[in-house]
């Protein structure tokens, strides 16, 4: 065969293996908003279930998501990045930081249900906060630590080594060094992780199912220890337990949920490119 | 009168002895080059008198450092914050931090808050003034520095290190990034600062060793072969090794 004829054979296959990565993504997406967007209004963003949740609004899922996903970052983001300088910045390389990595990078690949029976053993019933927004949001926050601690790691072994040194030799202590030297510049990386995280934990049924998640509540929560409705799980309760619920009532709860993914995801491109610019080297 | 002094140091990387019983004394207010082959534990040297060996992991040092009469190795010497204060440095690569000019300079006082934020300015232009920078880039303070030229970022990493008013500059191989213009120049920088600092100049380049330096040092396999006045080791070396390395017959 000629040089050219396998040049068009390899770059046909590899453009076939990237199109079918992005088809499947078009399609479900595609079918989402066809028939979705027609059940997308104020109303519906806005209001409260009514008729057993076949009318009204999804509202309360919405708000229950939100408060889920802003709580979990508030326990993971510190302890995450706390983690993530110990093991670049402190640790020797020795077997038990070598266990360590190797724990956090399959801890990364643990099924999100098993997060689930953790956060309801753990969080639930053993430190009594019972079903309730704190501990959804801790389960949440667990999951995601792997995520977020990998994520940082990277983004702070990413920062030249040059940078401590000049550092140091400036007369700034270790901490010093981390806190003014390495850490800005690996912010950029360390929140476009944990905003990437926190799309994946917006998303997920598992890890609420016991924890926190209410089939449906007439009113809001009042504090995180209040059950609450959530996005994921209010899609599958109307997709599945209940009966003649219109269709566009279903894809449009689903729009809103990878809506708020997506907008999650732009996010994170924006504030990398951003402080990317600024502190570039 | 000697700045600083070592006596019998050595230093070994895990089981590798990096330098061998150094004896050296460099005088205040002068530039020392110290010149060798590539390998031979010029940096290690230099890295020893702001112990940034510490970082490294199975570094072990035996003997004496004094700097101004202080033993900087010895176990109750923990003030090494003071010492790198004291002993500033400058990189192979202009690194400048990818902040703006401005910041540069004043990133080492800022994090000692060494002063109030109305001293800044008066030091950042002072740093940069020394460096020879401060006309071209009056205007340009809070640009970011990366944009600068390789010349003028080596500037600048000479400011950014005498901006917290060491008295003992450390250059390992500071023009190796820089074209023959721009080493001249920097060369020419160092003859000013000498008035004011104890320079001590790593090089691979003789003539600049010749050029520049008041007292040379020459090294081989972690040993100090020769120590003198330059214009004598350049001139009369007392080694056959130094004329061998020095008249280029090695490496
Ligand atoms: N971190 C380290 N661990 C082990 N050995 C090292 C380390 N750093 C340097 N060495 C060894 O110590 C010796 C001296 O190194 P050093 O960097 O001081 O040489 P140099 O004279 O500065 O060389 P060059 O001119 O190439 O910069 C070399 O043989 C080097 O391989
Ligand atoms: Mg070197």
């Amino acid at each position: 065969m000629r040089t050219t004829t396998k040049q068009k054979i390899a770059f046909s296959v590899l453009f076939l293996s990237t199109l079918m990565v992005i088809l499947p993504v078009v399609f479900v997406l595609g079918t989402i908003i066809k028939n979705g967007w027609q059940g997308i209004s104020w109303e519906f963003l806005t209001s409260m279930p009514r008729d057993g949740m076949r009318q009204g609004g999804i509202y309360p899922a919405i708000v229950g998501t939100v408060y889920l996903v802003s709580l979990s970052i508030v326990f993971s983001l510190p302890i995450g990045v706390m983690a993530a300088i110990y093991l670049n910045e402190y640790a020797r390389d020795n077997l038990l930081t070598r266990l360590i990595r190797l724990a956090i990078v399959n801890l990364a690949g643990v099924s999100s249900v098993v997060y689930g029976l953790f956060g309801l053993a753990l969080f639930v019933t053993f430190m009594k906060f019972g079903v309730s927004i704190l501990s959804g949001a801790l389960t949440l926050a667990i999951m995601n630590l792997p995520v977020i601690i990998t994520a940082s790691r990277e983004s702070l072994a990413n920062v030249p080594y040059q940078f401590r040194e000049v550092s140091l030799s400036l007369g700034l202590s270790r901490w010093q060094t981390i806190r003014h030297s390495v850490l800005p510049f690996a912010i950029p990386g360390i929140l476009t992780g944990a905003i990437l995280s926190l799309a994946r934990a917006a998303g997920e049924t598992a890890p609420i199912l016991f924890t926190v998640a209410a089939f449906y509540l007439p009113k809001l929560p009042a504090s995180i220890f209040d059950q609450a409705m959530a996005l994921p799980y209010h899609l599958y309760i109307i997709s599945t337990q209940i009966p003649n619920i219109a269709v566009k009532t279903r894809y449009a709860t689903a729009m809103v949920l990878v809506g708020i993914s997506f907008t999650m995801n732009i996010f994170a491109v924006i504030i990398r490119s951003r402080l990317r610019k600024k502190k570039k080297w | 009168m000697s700045k600083i002094i070592t006596n019998n140091l050595s230093l070994w990387y895990g089981g590798f002895q990096a330098l061998k019983k150094i004896n050296l004394a460099f005088q205040e207010k002068r530039i020392t080059s110290i010149i060798g082959p590539s390998g031979c534990g010029k940096s290690t040297l230099l890295r020893v008198f702001n112990r940034m060996n510490d970082l490294i992991d199975g570094v072990r040092i035996e003997g004496e450092v004094l700097i101004d009469s202080a033993d900087i190795l010895d176990g109750d010497f923990s003030d090494l914050v003071k010492l790198r204060k004291k002993v500033g440095m400058v990189f192979q690569r202009p690194n400048p931090f990818p902040l703006s000019v401005y910041e540069n300079i004043i990133f080492g006082l800022k994090v000692h808050h060494l002063v109030e934020k109305s001293e800044r300015e008066q030091i950042v232009r002072e740093s940069l003034e020394s460096v020879m920078l401060w006309n071209d880039l009056k205007d340009k303070l809070h640009r970011n520095a990366l944009g600068l030229s390789l010349e003028q970022k080596q500037r600048l990493c000479i400011a950014r290190a005498i901006a917290v008013e060491p008295d003992i500059l450390l250059m390992d191989e500071p023009c190796s990034a820089l074209d023959p213009q721009a080493t001249l120049k920097i060369e020419g920088l160092m003859q000013r600062l000498k008035n004011d600092y104890t320079i001590v100049i790593v090089t691979h380049n003789m003539q600049q060793a010749a050029r520049a330096s008041d007292d040379a040092g020459f090294m081989l396999l972690g040993e100090l072969i020769e120590f003198d006045r330059t214009v004598e080791m350049f001139t009369a070396p007392k080694d056959k090794r130094t004329e061998d390395y020095i008249t280029g017959r090695y490496g």
